[in-house]
This record gives structure tokens, sequence and C-alpha cells, in this order.
């Protein structure tokens, strides 16, 4: 077998493996392993990898930004912060019709601005707004639903740990990357709402309506989130400012919740505790994926794989846009399968160099900052496809009287939403880049 | 087997909450450095030179300025925080996986897949520790020590070394509990996710 002919097998290879429920990082290293050893006839080199590479992964320096992101993400989930948010977009929008799931997706994407996993704030968010949902009368279907969807604003809306993994990647600039996000994560929580416009007028009765909230107790809600956007302020404009690094950033991230949370008697010493065990499972896990990925794509590097695909893209002649939109539709498929991290790491690797060779009339920075945000959008949307999506089963778990398949009919809104906003990035990509420099 | 499990759950928690208490010193270090460069900045400042020349050299000469290396320690003790982080994820059966394809197995045929991939994983944590060993001893010959603060490179080595230790015990610990399980098909690890 030729080096190129080891590279192809390999992906057949791999996804075997992660089919067979082997761990996804596991796979990958396993994989990466037996191809360097194929491809150069000996172990040797594969071995004489595993000395630095797992120090050296684990002791990066921009990687170091996940672990500290994650434990800023728990710590805002013991700070209170979600209650003040919710009755603070409850304040503004809850008497509308369907208000009370706008709020809950208004709160959403503000816990988003301190909380960089799209799990942790679908749950924390449902804590708050699940039990209120229902209060006011929502549909049980409609409001899981609702909190899945909103979740997934956790990850768009930065700082986010995917888009970290992502700019570390392809080589791009965190900082850029945050900003990108910024706009379509805003689109995106809109979108959201008037999916919810749409659910309560195509199913009337599923929401209930509650009276306005006076104006100067909507101001005093509002007030009340102001620690949320101290520490968002501060992260990211402190980030894109480059006032400090992505890694102190998010140092002063984990100390700011913590603080908050501290302040708010959320931060004890058992909670602490928790919290470090949550990170540690995490991180870990990314870790090892991000170790795994390293090795496979060392071993892909050396069979010019990427390239060779890129040339052959390149020569089908076929235009650029349509390959991205083929590439955007495998992620959907693929979505539904994986979480978003794996994904990324599975194939970015491969993906990044064809649409890197293709002309998209911009420069390769903002096609690689545009292609990243795309990606980022079309993965979480995986998250809560039915019948697989993994927010639907976390927020589905919390509320028991609801059927899963409830969950599903009213999730087809938000999906729906989703795409609709992945079509008007991909039509109009200054939506994406206009706040990026140069 | 139980109470065995949860025994070993509990150090393996307490290795990574050891790890995450590291995490914190690092976000700790890493914050004072920043408020240190930030105070240096503003006592260099032209208003406060102006205004007290002498209680500003003064303070800038304790020390008042960004922790010199700080990076470095972030990413020497990273590196042990996650090894001391793997344990855990290990023995809670955390890793990321696709399992819709293989839910629709008959059980005992799962926990026989299950335990191949136990086995495959122990295997690798202990090249990993293995091989870690090696660059280790490397280290520690030529003295090579960091850029800035110049400490021994293999401190950071050797904390990581042990904590993979753990990692390895924690995966060959996993293998031979999914053989347990998949010989008797008594479940020890909830739901045998």
């Amino acid at each position: 077998m030729s080096t190129l002919e080891i590279g192809i097998w390999s992906f057949p290879a791999l996804l075997a493996l992660i089919f067979l429920r082997v761990p996804i990082g596991l796979a990958m290293f396993v994989v990466g392993f037996g191809g360097l050893y194929m491809v150069t006839g000996s172990p040797n080199m594969a071995l004489a990898r595993m000395k630095t590479e797992a120090y050296t992964t684990f002791s990066n320096y921009s990687l170091s930004i996940v672990p500290m992101f994650l434990l800023m993400g728990y710590f805002a989930t013991l700070g209170g912060m979600s209650q003040a948010l919710f009755r603070a977009a409850e304040g503004f929008l809850g008497h509308r019709k369907g208000g009370v799931a706008m709020a809950a997706i208004g709160s959403c994407a503000g816990f988003g601005a301190i909380c960089g996993s799209s799990l942790a704030t679908a749950a924390t968010m449902s804590r708050v707004a699940l039990p209120e949902l229902r209060r006011y009368g929502y549909d049980g279907g409609f409001s899981t639903a609702t909190l899945a969807a909103g979740g997934t604003l956790g990850i768009l809306i930065p700082p986010s740990v995917v888009l970290v993994i992502y700019a570390i990647l392809t080589e791009q600039n965190i900082a850029k990357l945050f900003v990108a996000a910024f706009v379509p994560g805003i689109l995106a929580a809109l979108g959201y709402m008037i999916a919810v416009a749409i659910y309560v007028r195509v199913n009337p009765g599923s929401a209930g309506v509650r009276p306005p909230v006076a104006q100067a107790e909507r101001w005093q809600r509002l007030i009340a989130v102001w620690p949320v956007l101290l520490v968002f302020l501060l992260v990211v404009g402190g980030i894109y400012g480059g006032v400090f690094t992505p890694t102190e950033g998010a140092a002063v991230g984990a100390l700011g919740t913590g603080l908050i949370a501290w302040a708010n008697g959320g931060l004890t010493w058992k909670t602490a505790l928790d919290s470090f065990a949550d990170t540690a499972r995490s991180s870990a896990m990314i870790f090892f994926i991000v170790l795994g990925a390293g090795f496979y794509n060392g071993f892909l590097a050396l069979t010019r794989v990427p390239q060779e695909l890129a040339d052959w893209v390149v020569n089908l002649g076929m235009a650029p846009v349509l390959v991205l939109v083929a590439i955007l539709a495998l992620y959907l498929v693929f979505g539904c399968l994986m979480d978003s991290l794996s994904m990324i790491l599975l194939t970015v690797p491969i993906f990044f160099p064809v649409i890197s060779a293709l002309d998209f009339g911009m420069s390769p920075e903002h096609v690689a900052i545009w292609f990243g945000i795309l990606v980022l959008i079309v993965v979480e949307v995986g998250l809560i496809t039915p019948p697989v999506g993994m927010n639907l089963f976390v927020i589905n778990a919390m509320d028991r009287d609801t059927p899963i398949t409830r969950t599903y009919r009213a999730v087809l809104y938000y999906v729906g939403s989703d795409l609709v906003r992945v079509a008007i990035l991909v039509a109009f990509p200054a939506i994406t880049l206009f706040l990026v420099p140069g | 087997m139980e109470q065995l499990h949860k025994g070993v759950v509990a150090i393996a928690r307490g290795v990574a909450v050891i790890g995450g208490i590291v995490l914190s010193v690092l976000i700790l270090i890493t914050g004072l450095s920043i408020l240190g460069r930030a105070a240096n900045t503003a006592l260099n400042s032209d208003l406060v030179m102006g205004a007290a020349p002498g209680l500003a050299q003064g303070l800038i000469d304790l020390g008042i300025g960004a922790i010199p290396g700080a990076f470095e320690l972030v990413e020497a003790g990273m590196a042990f925080c996650i090894f001391a982080f793997l344990p855990f994820c290990q023995v809670t059966a955390g890793h990321a996986s696709v399992d819709v394809f293989t839910d629709p197995l008959p059980p005992r045929a799962k926990r026989a897949l299950i335990f191949a991939t136990e086995a495959l994983f122990a295997f690798v944590l202990v090249l990993i520790a293995v091989q870690l060993s090696a660059a280790l001893e490397r280290t520690m010959r030529s003295g090579q020590t960091s850029f800035i603060l110049q400490f021994p490179i293999w401190w950071s080595y050797a904390a990581s070394f042990a904590a993979a230790c753990a990692a390895a015990a924690a995966g060959v610990y996993m293998a031979l509990l999914r053989a347990y399980e998949a010989l008797t098909g008594h479940l020890i690890v909830g739901r045998g996710a």
C-alpha cells in the first residue's frame, strides 16, 4: 500500500472504531499510531512522538484556556446569575405572546456570555426557567425544546471552548474569532425568539399570558445583572483589546465568576470541590481528544491526504460556495452523532485545507474565521436535531412529565431557525466579518 | 465490588481535586500578574510619576509589576493538572463516545465490546506513562531549566509522571472491572455507560 492509500484507508478504520463505541480520542490515537507504524515500517517514530506529545499537549499555554473557561462556567452556575438573568429578560419580554419562552432564550444568551459550554448553559437555565414556563401554562415539549435550543447559544456567544480549539487547530487569532461570533450569536437569539413567536401562533393554547411588569421594576431587574456584563466585558473586551492574552482573560473570567458566586453565597467548600471534579472530568475528556487528534493529524499530514483532497476538490472546478454547502451538510449529519468538539477535531484538519484552497474572494484569514463560525453553528444544530441531539435528552430528563417525542416536535421550529440563519450567513459573509479588523 | 469501586472513585476524585486546586493557584498567579502589570503601568504613568515620583519609584523597586515567567508556571502546572484529571474521567467513564450504533447489540456482546475498549485504553495509558518516564529521565540528565524562572524542567515532568501513573493505574483498574462485568453480567459502573 502506498502512503497515500494508507492515509485514505485510515478514515473508514477510524469511523469503524468510533461507531464501535471506542472513545473518540482513543480511536484517533490508535489509528494515528497504527498509521505511523505502517507508513514508517516501525513503531519507533510513533513511540518517540509519544515521549513528548502528551506532555507538550497538556502544557500548551493556549490550551490552558480550556480548563479555565470550564471552571468559569461551573462557577457561573453557582453564582445565582441565572436567576437574575431570567428575571431581567422576563421583565421586558414576559407579557408578550410566548414571552416567557422568549425570556428563556434571552437569558440563555446572557448566560452564554459567561459560560463557554452548551450543555452547562442549557442545564443551568433549565433549573430556573422550566418551572416558570410551566407555571405560566407553557406546553411541556415547547418548554424543553426552547431550553435545549437556548443552550446552544452558550457555545456561540463568546467565550466559547469550541472556538478556542478551532483557533488553535487552524492557527487563527482567538480574539478575532470571538468578535466574529458575536453578531451571529445575537442573530441566533433573535431567530429563536422569532421561532417562539411563530410557534405560539401556529399552536394556540401552547402558552399562557402574564401581566406586564412595571417599568421601574424592569430596570431594577436589568441593573441586577451588572456582574454578568462586567465579567463579559472584562474577559472578551480585555482579550480583544489586547490588554491580556486569551489565557489571562480566561483566568480573569474564572476569578470574576468565582467572586460573584462567593459574594452570593453559592461558592462553599463543597461546591468548590464539586466544580473542580466537574472541571477535571470535562477537561480530561477534551484534552485526551486533543491528544488523539494531534497524533492522528500528524500521521495524516505525513500521508499528504489533506493536500491531495484539496487539490482534487479544486480540480473538480465546482463553485466554491457549493463545496462549502456540501461540507456544511455533512457536518449537519455527523453533528447528530458526535459532540461538537470531537467533530471539530476530527474534521477541521481535513476540510480546512480544502476550504483554504478555494477562492471565495476574501483574505485567507477572513475565510478561516467565516468557516469557523459556520462550522460552529452547524455542529451545534446537531445537538438539537431529533432523534439523537444531546441537549434534547439532557433537558428532557429534567422534566419527567414530558415525553421526548413532544420535545422533538417543538424543537423543529428552532432547527428551522438555525438553517435559515446558516443560509443567511453563507450568503452574506459580511455579517460575520464586518466587526473583524483587517 | 460496589464498595471497592466507590473507594476507587473517591481516590480518583481526590487526585482530580488536587489538580483543581493547582489549577486555581495558576489562575490566581495569572490574576495577580495582570494586577501587578496594571499597577506598574499606572505607577509609570505621567500622572503618578508627576504627583509622587519617590513613592511610585519605590513601589516599582519593591517589585510591583507583572510576575515574571507567570506563563511558565501555568504551562508547567497545567501539564500536572491534566494528567491528574485523567484518572477521575477514566473511572467515571467520562470519555466522549458514539453509542447509537452499539445500543441495539445484545447485552453480552456490548459488555464484551466495552471490555475490549477499556483494555485498549489501559494499554495506551500505560504506554503514555512509560514513554513519559523516558522523557523524564532525559530532562533530569540534561538539567534543562525554564527560560525565565530557571527552574528545572524535570520538576514538572516528575509531577506529571506521578499523575500519569495514577491515570495508567485507573485505566488498568477499569479494564479489570469491565472484565468482571463482562464475565458475571453484574454491572458496577452506572448503566454500563
